[in-house]
């Protein structure tokens, strides 16, 4: 067994707002291997991103990590300088958001872009000549399937479309070797023909480079066909998580079978969809033990305590009725 | 919040959609968006200057009928028209050329819209609901505007109304900010049926939504397009989504309708490429370990501004000959289906 690349236990990230404290992360773990894929799925407002900013330390004011510990390579990332940080973000860890535009600078061309981010990290080693920066970069944009890329470094931002800028978002974030890459809904607003090609790039990038890589997503089809191992979040926590194709067959979470019952791929054409009743809760007035009893019909008197942590091989599940015991 | 409309009675539909007749029949439609030029920029383009004077066509010679209580579900990648042509449908912008009518009647002259009989359901339901307008007063303007209910008849209606999408009549003097995604979704899904339109244009209705809340949404529109018999054009580019919906499908590439058939015999044996590239590129919920469940389609979408001479899909389609690069196929039948390829 290899050692994971990241470690993370008990994660707790709060936003102390004026009308109180809201847990987006509230105990959440898990651990990830050297060139592991792992699909971060759930509804919006769940903490998917929450948990991303964690990692790579970017969670801004009211908002702060109040708990818990992210070892990645041995190293304990909770309460690091931001100068410390700095040296990892973008390095070894690195980041892809949902809107490419939140990476790309639109006043410089994506050459220099990709020049300053390959000097920022090599200081150490001396300057990286422009030729190098170059070359680099280049290899980068061809890698994630951006023909002319030689030339392509003298565009703009606006120059490529919103499929382009979002593979460009991804070659800078592949441009200096990263151990693990966070990808935030990379693909949500691409068209499908786009997101499929972006999915293949980052299939075979985490096989060939052996980088690790976090897809956080709405989609459960996308991530069932990329990722090795789902985690499901409701509500700030974790509340299944295993390998892909085991929890998708045979849920045992009843927000994971309610997920994906609801899918049209899952229904007959015409009919009614299986629907999950109302909607997320809000994370300031959550219920007393289970978050999702108010929406669950599996929900009795026990799910007013918190639910157990349920243990089978290789999986994992917070609820007092997992869907595998006899009902 | 629970669903208080009974659920579908009617099951799938059981008369083939050719034998209710015509609703809606579209007549090579057109639209052109011509590029706003300053003087400035005709002077700089008059001097060879590197200005867009090119027209983006958005949509080009479509014609398609829609039948009675049938859904014709629409897909197709960003900017290829859809949207254009909903609203074209929807009497909401004219075509540059060719006609769309309901029921023999256009649905649009001297620029004006015809009819209340069609109406229309948006994406984003915060943009097309008045922020500062309470949702009691959206709901029911038209309708008195119309005369289709007196002012003194409106609070009954909208209490009517917010029942039959679902929410609380208590929530009838809130305001769009008040409400989450998916309760606005249903007040802009009752603002469109209090105008009681036979005809629906949805574009995206879902497509902003969380999975649990467009399964939600979605069978609202299911059971109420069986309860007051509508006929429906449905936009979406979510494929899994359009297949629920819609009994015939077509697919549109770059302004063009490039596949019309039934929605089972196009997504179980697509004849266009470009169809069968499409649905080969949707990731599916892959449950056996070892499936590859996707396959992209080669290279970029072309600009509107320039589409390929012949076949448009000619750049990217693996059966791609020299009568491809040269001349355009036209929409023929297959089958059920209608297929514009030369090699189908
Ligand atoms: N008012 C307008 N002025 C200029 N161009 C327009 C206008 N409306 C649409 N277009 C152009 O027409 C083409 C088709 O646009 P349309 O909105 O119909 O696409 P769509 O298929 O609905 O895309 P999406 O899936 O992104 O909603 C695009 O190239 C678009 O930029
Ligand atoms: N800056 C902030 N201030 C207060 N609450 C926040 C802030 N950022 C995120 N949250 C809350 O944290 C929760 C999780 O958010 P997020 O991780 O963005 O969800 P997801 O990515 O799963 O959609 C949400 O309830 C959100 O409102
Ligand atoms: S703990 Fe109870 S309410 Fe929560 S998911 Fe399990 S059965 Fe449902
Ligand atoms: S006409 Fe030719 S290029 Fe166009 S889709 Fe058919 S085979 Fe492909
Ligand atoms: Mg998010
Ligand atoms: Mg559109």
């Amino acid at each position: 067994m290899t050692a994971p690349l990241l470690e993370v236990t008990d994660l707790r990230t709060h936003f102390f707002t004026r009308a109180g404290i809201a847990r987006a992360v509230d105990g959440v773990s898990f651990s990830l291997a050297p060139g592991e894929i792992l699909g971060l799925v759930g509804e919006s407002g769940s903490g998917k991103s929450v948990t991303g900013f964690s990692l790579i330390g970017l969670v801004d004011p009211p908002g702060r990590i109040a708990g818990g510990s992210i070892r990645f390579d041995g190293q304990e990332l909770v309460g690091l300088s931001e100068a410390r940080m700095r040296a990892i973000r973008g390095k070894r860890i690195a980041m892809v958001f949902q809107d490419p535009q939140a990476t790309l600078n639109p006043v410089l061309t994506i050459g220099t872009q990709m020049a300053l981010a390959l000097q920022a990290h090599r200081q150490a080693h001396g300057r990286v000549t422009d030729r190098a920066a170059a070359e680099r970069a280049g290899a980068m944009l061809t890698r994630v399937g951006i023909p002319e890329a030689a030339t392509r470094l003298n565009n703009y931002p606006h120059e490529f479309s919103g499929g382009m800028r979002q593979r460009v978002a991804i070659a800078m974030a592949l441009l200096n070797g990263p151990e693990l890459i966070v990808a935030d809904e990379p693909t949500t607003a691409l068209d499908v023909s786009i997101q499929a090609q972006i999915l293949a790039e980052m299939k075979s990038i985490a096989r060939d480079s052996g980088t690790a890589l976090i897809w956080i997503s709405h989609d459960l089809a996308t991530v069932s066909s990329l990722a090795d191992r789902v985690l499901v979040m409701y509500a700030g926590r974790i509340v299944e998580s295993g390998p892909v194709g085991a929890v998708l067959r045979a849920p045992l979470h009843p927000y994971t079978r309610g997920l994906l019952d609801s899918l049209p791929a899952m229904a007959q054409p015409g009919q009614r969809l299986a629907q999950i009743p109302g909607s997320a809760p809000s994370l300031l007035a959550l219920p007393a033990g289970c978050p999702f009893a108010p929406r669950c019909a599996h929900a009795d008197a026990a799910c007013t305590t918190p639910p157990p942590r349920i243990d089978r091989p290789g999986r994992q599940a917070l609820c007092h009725h997992p869907l595998d015991a006899a009902a | 919040m629970t669903d208080i409309v009974a659920s579908n009675p009617h099951g799938p539909c059981i008369v083939a959609p050719e034998a209710r007749g015509p609703c809606i029949i579209a007549t090579s439609l057109t639209r052109r968006f011509d590029p706003h030029l300053s003087i400035g920029d005709r002077i700089a383009a008059a001097f060879g200057a590197p200005v867009e004077t090119r027209a983006v066509r958005a949509v080009t010679d479509v014609s398609f009928t829609i039948h009675r209580n049938e859904t014709l579900g629409l897909v197709g990648e960003s900017g290829c028209g859809k949207s254009t042509l909903g609203r074209l449908v929807a009497g909401i912008l004219g075509p540059t050329s060719g006609d769309i009518r309901l029921e023999g009647q256009p649905v649009m002259r001297r620029g004006r819209k015809t009819t209340t009989r069609i109406q229309t359901v948006f994406q984003d339901p915060f943009a097309s609901l008045n922020p500062r307008r309470r949702i009691d007063a959206t709901i029911s303007e038209g309708p008195i505007a119309h005369g289709l209910i007196t002012r003194a008849q409106a609070p009954a209606f909208v209490a009517d109304w917010l029942a039959r999408v679902g929410l609380d009549p208590a929530v009838a003097t809130r305001f769009p900010h008040q409400f989450s995604g998916g309760q606005r979704q249903r007040v802009a899904i009752a603002r469109a049926l209090a105008m009681k339109p036979d005809i629906l244009v949805c574009d995206e209705p879902v497509a902003s939504l969380d999975v649990s809340i467009q399964a939600q949404v979605l069978n609202l529109f299911l059971d109420l397009r069986a309860a007051l018999g509508l006929t429906c054009l449905f936009i979406s580019h979510d494929l899994s989504v359009v297949r629920h919906v819609s009994d015939r499908v077509a697919i549109m590439y770059l302004g063009r309708i490039v596949e019309i058939g039934p929605a089972a015999q196009v997504y179980t044996t697509p004849r266009h490429p470009y169809t069968q590239g499409l649905l080969d590129s949707v990731p599916k919920l892959r449950l056996d370990a070892d499936a590859v469940s996707f396959h992209p389609i080669a290279g970029e979408l072309p600009s509107p501004l320039s589409p390929p001479p012949g076949c448009a899909f000619h750049p990217r389609c693996p059966r791609a000959t020299e009568l491809c690069r040269r001349e355009r196929p036209k929409l023929a039948p297959h089958g059920a289906s209608e297929v514009a390829c030369h090699h189908a």
